[in-house]
Formats: C-alpha cells, sequence, structure tokens
C-alpha cells in the first residue's frame, strides 16, 4: 500500500489534478487582493466558460482551439459586464457588504439556474473522449492531460508573476490592491485595475474550466464546489496573497490526494468542508507564509 | 496617589510604522491631560491601546492599580473607560436619545434571558437610562432633538452626541479624541463646560485636540507626541514655550 | 381544497423561515446563506424523534428547534470569534457539508430521503387542522421576532448593525448578542423543520439545496431586509407568484429552474431597484415619554 512508486504516481496526478484549483484559487484570490471583494460570482463565471465551450465543440462542431476562445470571450464578456454594470453601481451607491455577498451569490445562481435550462442536469464532459494517452515513466503512468493541466498552470502563474513584476499595469494593480485611494492620488486608474484583475481571473477560469472539463462531467452546480476549494485556498493562504494561495492549494489538492489511501471513497466529498473547518479553527488568519519568509530571510542574514 | 490609569512601557508598530514607543503616562483623577503632537503622531491608536481595541505589542495598562490587559474592548468600558472617536460613529439609523439609552455600563437588556424573565426589571432600567440620557442632554443643551435621527443634525451637534453617548458611561476614565475638530460657536463653549465639570466630578480626563487654546484653557498639564514616543511633558505653558516641540508641531 | 391547505401550509412554514433569516441578516446583520440546513435538522431530527423514539409530534417539533440553535453555535463560534466575513464563507461549507452528510449516512435514509414519518393527524380535517397549526406557529413567530426587535434588545442590536466598534466600546458584548440572535433564529427554522415533517410525512436533502437559500434570500430581500412584515409579504408573494407557474403543467426538469432563474432575477432587481425592499423597517418602539419618529427607508 505504501509503495514508493504508488505514492510518486499519486504525487503525480496530485499536481495535475492541483491544477485547475489552483487556477480558480490565483482567480478567487486575485479579485479579492485588487478588488477587495469575496467574489462569489466567480462560480457563475466558471459555469459559463465552461458551457461556453461545450456548446462550441458539440452543438456547433468548432474546432478546440475556436471553442476556447469563444469561452475566453464569453466569459471576458461576463466578467467584465457583471463588473461594470454590477459592482460599479453598487460602489458608487456605497452599498454594505452584506448587499455586495447577496449580490455577488445570486449571480452565481442566476447563472447555473439559466444553464440549467438550457443545458439540463444531465452532466456532461467537455469532449466526448475524456481518456487521454497515457506514457510510462520510472513507472508513473503520466498522460498528455496531466503534462498539458501542469503546463498551462505554469505558464499562466509564472505570466501572473511577470506581469506584476514588469509590467507597468501589473505595477499598478498592485498598487491599487495595496492602497486604492492613495493609488488614484498618484493619478492611477483604479477603475481600469479592477477591470483589468476580473479580465485576468477571466483567463485563469476558462483554462481551469477548460482541462477541468477535459477531463471530468460537469452540471451546472459543479463550479460551487470547486469554487469553494478556491476560497478555502484563499483562506489558507493569507488573504491578498495570490500565490500563498495558489500554493495552499496544491497543498489541499496533495493532502486530499492522499487521503485516497486512509478515507473510503464515498467520503472524499467530504474532506473539502473538514479543511474548512480546520482553516477557520486553527488558521483563522491563514498560514502566514510571508512572515515564514521573512523569519527564514532574517535568519539567513549575517548576524551583527 | 491619585493615579486610575497607569500606562507603563506601552509598545505598539503596524509592519514597520511604530505607533507607540515605551509609552509611560499616568492619568490622575481630577486631573485633565493634554495630547498633542503632530498628525500621525500616534495619539489615536494610544486611546486604541487603552480602550482595547488593539493589543500592545509590549507594556501594561492598569486601572486604579488591576492590569487590565488581559480584557476584551467592551469590559474594559464595563470597567469605566469611557471614549469618544474622532469620526464619532454615531448609530446612524437611531435617534438621539436611542443612542444614549444603549450606552449606559451595565445593559440590561443585554441578555436575552434578562428579556423573558425580567420583563421589570428592564422596563425599569429602561426609564433610568432615559432619566440619565436626559439630565446629560440637557447639560449640553441638547434636550429639544433628543427624538431627533442622529443623520438629520447639524455636525457641531452630532459631535456633541459623540461626547454625551460616552458620558453615559460614568466609570473614572474618559478619554476625548479631538472634541473640537470642526466645532465652533455654542458648542464649543458647551463642549469645555461638560469637560471641565466631568473632571471636577472626580474623573481622569485626558484629550487629544489640535486645538491649542481649548488645551490652553483645559488642561492642566500635557504631554507632546511625535512618532509614537513622548517627547515632552509638563504644564502647557511649558510645553508651549519649548522653542523645538513649537517648531516640530507646526513645522516652522 | 387539498391543494388550498397545503398552499396555507406552506405559506406559514416559509413565513417562519423568512422572518427568521430576517432577524439574522437583515437586523442583526450577520451574513449567512445556511438557513435551509438548519429548516433541514429540525425536519430530520422531528422526523427521527418520530419513527424511532415515538416521540409526540409537539415534543419532537420543540427538538428539531433545540437540535437546529445548537448545530447553529457549531458555525457560529468559531466563525464569528475571527470576523463576520468568516460566517458568511462557513456558511456555504456548513451547507453543503452537512447536506453532503446527510446524503451519505443510512438512518437519514441517504439519497431516497427519510419517509414513512408518522402523522399525527388523521382524517378528513387533517388539512385544515395542519393549515391553521402552520398559520398560528407563523402568526406566533412573527409577533415574538417583533418582540425582540422593537424592545430594548432590538434597540442594542440596531446599533450593533449600525457600527460595531462603537457598540463594543459603550461595554457592549456583540458577540454574545450575535450567537444567541443566531441561535434563535436558526432555532425557529428547525421548528419550521418540523411543521414540514410531520405534514409532508417525508424528508429529502435536495429540498434543502442551495435553491432554498435562494429562494428565503429572495422573500426576504424583496419582502425588505429589517422591517417585520416585509418577509412576510415576501413568504406569501414568493409561495403564491410561482403557483400561477404550476398550472402551465411544465414538466419539473423545467420548473425547478425557471422557479430558480426567477428567485435570482427578482433579488437582482431589487438590490438594484429597491435596495430596501416593499416594506421599510419601521425601527424600535419609542422610549416612555417619546414620540415615534419616522424613519423612511434607510438612506
Amino acid at each position: 500500500m505504501f509503495d514508493p512508486v504508488v505514492l510518486a504516481q499519486i504525487l503525480w496526478t496530485g499536481l495535475a489534478t492541483s491544477s485547475y484549483l489552483v487556477l480558480f484559487t490565483i482567480a478567487f484570490a486575485l479579485v479579492l487582493k485588487v478588488v477587495k471583494l469575496w467574489n462569489f460570482a466567480q462560480a457563475g463565471l466558471m459555469a459559463i466558460a465552461f458551457y461556453a465551450m461545450f456548446a462550441a465543440v458539440n452543438q456547433f462542431q468548432w474546432p478546440t482551439i475556436l471553442a476556447v476562445a469563444f469561452g475566453l470571450l464569453l466569459t471576458l464578456a461576463a466578467s467584465l459586464a457583471f463588473e461594470i454594470y454590477g459592482l460599479r453601481t453598487l460602489r458608487a451607491r456605497r452599498t454594505s457588504s452584506l448587499m455586495f455577498f447577496i449580490f455577488t451569490l445570486v449571480c452565481s445562481e442566476f447563472a447555473a439556474y439559466s444553464l440549467t435550462f438550457i443545458f439540463g442536469t444531465e452532466p456532461a464532459p467537455l469532449f466526448a473522449q475524456i481518456l487521454s494517452p497515457v506514457h510510462i515513466l520510472a513507472g508513473i503512468a503520466v498522460s498528455d492531460w496531466d503534462l498539458l493541466a501542469v503546463a498551462v498552470t505554469l505558464v499562466l502563474a509564472i505570466g501572473l508573476a511577470l506581469y506584476f513584476r514588469l509590467a507597468r499595469e501589473g505595477q499598478f494593480m498592485v498598487a491599487v490592491a495595496d492602497n486604492a485611494e492613495l493609488a488614484e492620488l498618484y493619478g492611477i486608474n483604479a477603475k481600469r485595475a479592477f477591470e483589468a484583475a476580473f479580465a485576468i481571473a477571466s483567463v485563469f477560469i476558462c483554462a481551469g474550466m477548460y482541462l477541468y472539463g477535459a477531463r471530468t462531467a460537469v452540471i451546472p452546480t459543479t463550479s460551487l464546489q470547486l469554487m469553494l476549494f478556491a476560497v478555502i485556498a484563499t483562506l489558507l493562504g493569507g488573504m491578498g496573497n495570490v500565490f500563498g494561495a495558489a500554493f495552499a492549494a496544491v497543498a489541499l489538492s496533495l493532502v486530499q490526494s492522499y487521503s485516497v489511501l486512509v478515507i473510503p471513497s464515498r467520503w472524499q466529498g467530504l474532506i473539502v468542508y473538514v479543511f474548512l473547518f480546520i482553516t477557520i479553527l486553527f488558521f483563522p488568519r491563514g498560514v502566514n507564509t510571508s512572515a515564514w519568509a521573512r523569519r527564514l530571510r532574517a535568519r539567513r542574514a549575517p548576524v551583527g | 496617589m491619585n493615579a486610575v490609569l497607569t500606562l507603563e512601557g506601552l509598545c505598539k508598530s503596524f509592519g514597520g510604522i511604530v505607533v507607540a514607543d515605551h509609552i509611560t503616562l499616568e492619568l490622575e483623577r481630577g486631573h485633565i491631560l493634554g495630547l498633542i503632537g503632530p498628525n500621525g503622531a500616534g495619539k489615536t491608536s494610544l486611546f486604541n491601546l487603552i480602550s482595547g481595541v488593539v493589543p500592545p505589542d509590549a507594556g501594561d495598562i492598569r486601572l486604579n492599580g488591576v492590569s487590565i490587559l488581559a480584557r476584551p474592548l467592551y469590559q474594559r468600558a464595563r470597567m469605566g473607560i469611557a471614549r469618544t472617536w474622532q469620526q464619532m460613529r454615531l448609530f446612524h439609523t437611531m435617534t438621539v436619545l436611542e443612542n444614549m439609552v444603549v450606552a449606559p455600563r451595565e445593559y440590561v437588556a443585554e441578555s436575552m434571558l434578562n428579556l423573558v424573565f425580567k420583563p421589570r426589571a428592564l422596563r425599569h432600567a429602561d426609564e433610568i437610562a432615559c432619566e440619565q440620557a436626559m439630565r446629560i442632554l440637557e447639560r449640553m443643551h441638547l434636550a429639544q432633538c433628543a427624538d431627533s435621527l442622529v443623520m438629520d443634525i447639524p455636525f457641531g451637534q452630532q459631535k456633541l452626541v459623540g461626547l454625551a453617548r460616552a458620558l453615559m458611561n460614568d466609570g473614572p476614565c474618559l478619554l476625548l479624541d479631538e472634541p473640537m475638530a470642526g466645532v465652533e460657536g455654542q458648542a464649543y463653549d458647551t463642549i469645555k463646560a461638560v469637560v471641565r465639570q466631568e473632571a471636577a466630578a472626580g474623573r481622569a480626563v485626558c484629550v487629544v485636540e489640535h486645538n491649542i487654546s481649548f488645551i490652553k484653557d483645559l488642561c492642566t498639564s500635557a504631554v507632546f507626541m511625535s512618532f509614537g514616543a513622548i517627547l515632552e511633558r509638563g504644564s502647557v505653558a511649558d510645553l508651549l514655550a519649548s522653542k523645538s516641540l513649537t517648531e516640530l508641531y507646526f513645522g516652522a | 381544497m387539498d391543494y388550498f391547505y397545503s398552499i396555507l401550509i406552506l405559506i406559514g412554514i416559509y413565513v417562519v423561515l423568512a422572518s427568521s433569516f430576517n432577524l439574522i441578516i437583515g437586523n442583526a446583520g450577520l451574513v449567512s446563506i445556511a438557513h435551509p440546513i438548519f429548516f433541514a435538522l429540525g425536519a430530520y431530527t422531528a422526523g427521527l424523534a418520530a419513527i424511532y423514539f415515538g416521540l409526540h409530534a409537539i415534543v419532537a417539533t420543540l427538538a428539531g428547534g433545540v437540535v437546529a440553535a445548537l448545530f447553529s453555535l457549531m458555525m457560529s463560534l468559531p466563525s464569528l470569534r475571527v470576523s463576520g466575513d468568516y460566517l458568511m464563507i462557513t456558511s456555504i461549507g456548513f451547507q453543503l457539508g452537512l447536506l453532503q452528510v446527510i446524503k451519505n449516512v443510512e438512518f437519514t435514509g441517504s439519497q431516497g430521503g427519510l419517509s414513512n414519518i408518522p402523522t399525527p393527524v388523521t382524517g378528513p380535517y387533517r388539512g385544515l387542522v395542519y393549515s391553521v397549526v402552520s398559520l398560528a406557529v407563523a402568526a406566533t413567530v412573527v409577533w415574538i421576532i417583533r418582540w425582540i426587535v422593537r424592545g430594548p434588545y432590538g434597540r442594542a442590536i440596531t446599533a450593533m448593525r449600525d457600527d460595531e466598534l462603537a457598540f463594543l466600546a459603550l461595554g457592549r458584548d456583540a458577540m454574545r448578542i450575535k450567537i444567541v440572535i443566531f441561535a434563535v433564529g436558526c432555532g425557529l427554522a428547525g421548528i419550521a423543520g418540523g411543521l414540514y415533517a410531520f405534514y409532508y410525512q417525508y424528508v429529502s436533502p435536495e429540498q434543502f439545496e442551495i435553491l432554498a437559500s435562494a429562494a428565503m434570500l429572495t422573500m426576504v430581500v424583496v419582502g425588505g431586509m429589517g422591517s417585520t412584515l416585509g418577509p412576510v409579504v415576501g413568504a406569501v408573494l414568493l409561495i403564491a407568484l410561482p403557483q400561477a407557474i404550476t398550472f402551465l403543467e411544465l414538466p419539473p426538469a423545467i420548473m425547478a429552474p425557471l422557479q430558480g432563474m426567477l428567485f435570482t432575477l427578482l433579488v437582482i432587481v431589487f438590490v438594484f431597484i429597491r435596495p430596501q425592499g416593499l416594506i421599510s423597517p419601521e425601527g424600535p418602539t419609542p422610549l416612555p415619554g417619546h414620540r415615534q419618529v419616522n424613519r423612511g427607508g434607510p438612506r
């Protein structure tokens, strides 16, 4: 049972499986960091992304590239409309956080019901064929999907990190995230930064739903559970720390993968909620990764 | 010893910013202490430390000789530390009188059990709070707007309500955060008179204020703060005579 | 006639649910969507108590309320310790997680639901008796809530919702008030669950999914958050309104999402067009010797 090859296999598959969870978490944590909003509408955006691609592939018979582009386009449109016509109006009215919460969550539910109305509740994967070719490397099964998932996640995450570091717009976004009012005093347009955050989140959401849908069947409410995972990882990673949240997502996903060894499969679905309660009980302010990093650096620095 | 509240070596920093740097201070019965210094000197932060909004990194706070460090915000208020806020923080959907009657140190209706089992005690407490509130409002010439919503009365009067609400707490210690900012005319005189009366009644009062003439008129002694540290202390006249301080303060 | 009674009973149950939910989110400003799960806890507790222990319906219903209130502590104690934001997140997790448990354990009847709950009333007047009981409970609950929020306790809740920090600095224990209000609200939802279980004699997990959250949220937002009569109006409207569609005899696969779309769309429209809902809050009763103040709506 604890054969090293099995453990390595679980590690690899777990890492690959964490890919889409990382993408969803980054999207959620990014919006929280920049817009200061618990964006529960993300589940709705995720559902829209999936069903747009699903319709393009299965109803219109479009090639995959075109389908993904279509999904991205619709998700972008939906998230920008949500920000510009929804959130901005509420912000101008100084609406209470309770109303923001209700609005974001209800938008998700509205999307889920509309999609149920159109597509029904029959679970459907993106493609008819959900098994991808498998290679055996040193006794470990590595599928094409695994490779694609890991590659896409790495490219997008590194791209975002570079965008924060190098691009002017990215630096503006960080400034707005730190203090929107101060940033506006320095002539940075906070509205544009908010829009950019939603646009980037859309890319991550779409990529994540593509990966998820290519391997698993989806129903309109699937995205709610996936989003809950992202919320927990965001809490654990420490709010306002996008990459900390991403690492938390990987860690949680690996724990979940290894738990297969000890927890019967019918209870697997509950693990996310157990994580949630452990987080709230024991790490209410997240695992402070940046403080650890600071302490490590301090220790390494020569004394005196 | 007349010390009501004692601060000893109080330290606090947020990130890299030091807002309290080994603050040692005593508030005495019947005295009014002025807290002056430039913006960002840590005056309001000191109030937040005393009242328990934020915990200090180090040091001790004692009320009548007993450490209150472990007590949360609401318990410190019940022990008699009353405070006002720079931005007033009134309950904006409620009337002036309603703002007042939720503010006594003991509030019987806070427990739902009392609501069910002690309706008479509750009604009695309501009446007493109401009378006390009306007395304070009359003292501050606010009785005529007791039934107005706080968001409907002018700013100067809202400021008075903020002070009046804090006076519902008849504890030994009163912390006033910029009671004069934006206030003029009759309200100004009222606040001055009321603060003086409270001290005369034996309370230890501490005032953060930029209005120097107010400090001069009222305070028995003062403390000058900058970057979280106390630079100098003494009588108001001494402090104002100190050239280095006036330069620092007024940015000459 | 039975159809008419069933609507009356449903209205009674949902008036209890919407009013108690409003106490939590509207009056106390606590953000939670998990109200249906406390409804479920009450229904399952009452049903199981009647089936396995032969408890009388009234006792079993009260037990449902107590169990729901106790479970609410599991949610409120750890999350309110940190901040209000956490309650909304735990509420989503609690709702979905507990439903998973109910669907997976045997004694609740798993996916298939809990059936064969004994009925305390039989005979031709069953519908009539249940309608009267359900409406009487609803009226009592509304009266209790009105009594809570319009007295000195209500003044404290309003102050807490307006400015929690200032409220704490006056010496008020906001945490205790929040936990008590949350437990009372959830307990009342549990009692609604008991009513439900004994009328339908059957409880299944999918009745308490997110659709139920959306329905209750809609009743409160449309009716008027923070007003005592608002949720009553909201509940009556939103139970009666979808009945109009049932006459179209659409298949359930279309009906359910259509209802969901209707509910959620109504919330979105109200958030933008009329955030205070149909009925504005009344505010506490005037203090002895003082006059009633016209508060208008929230500004």
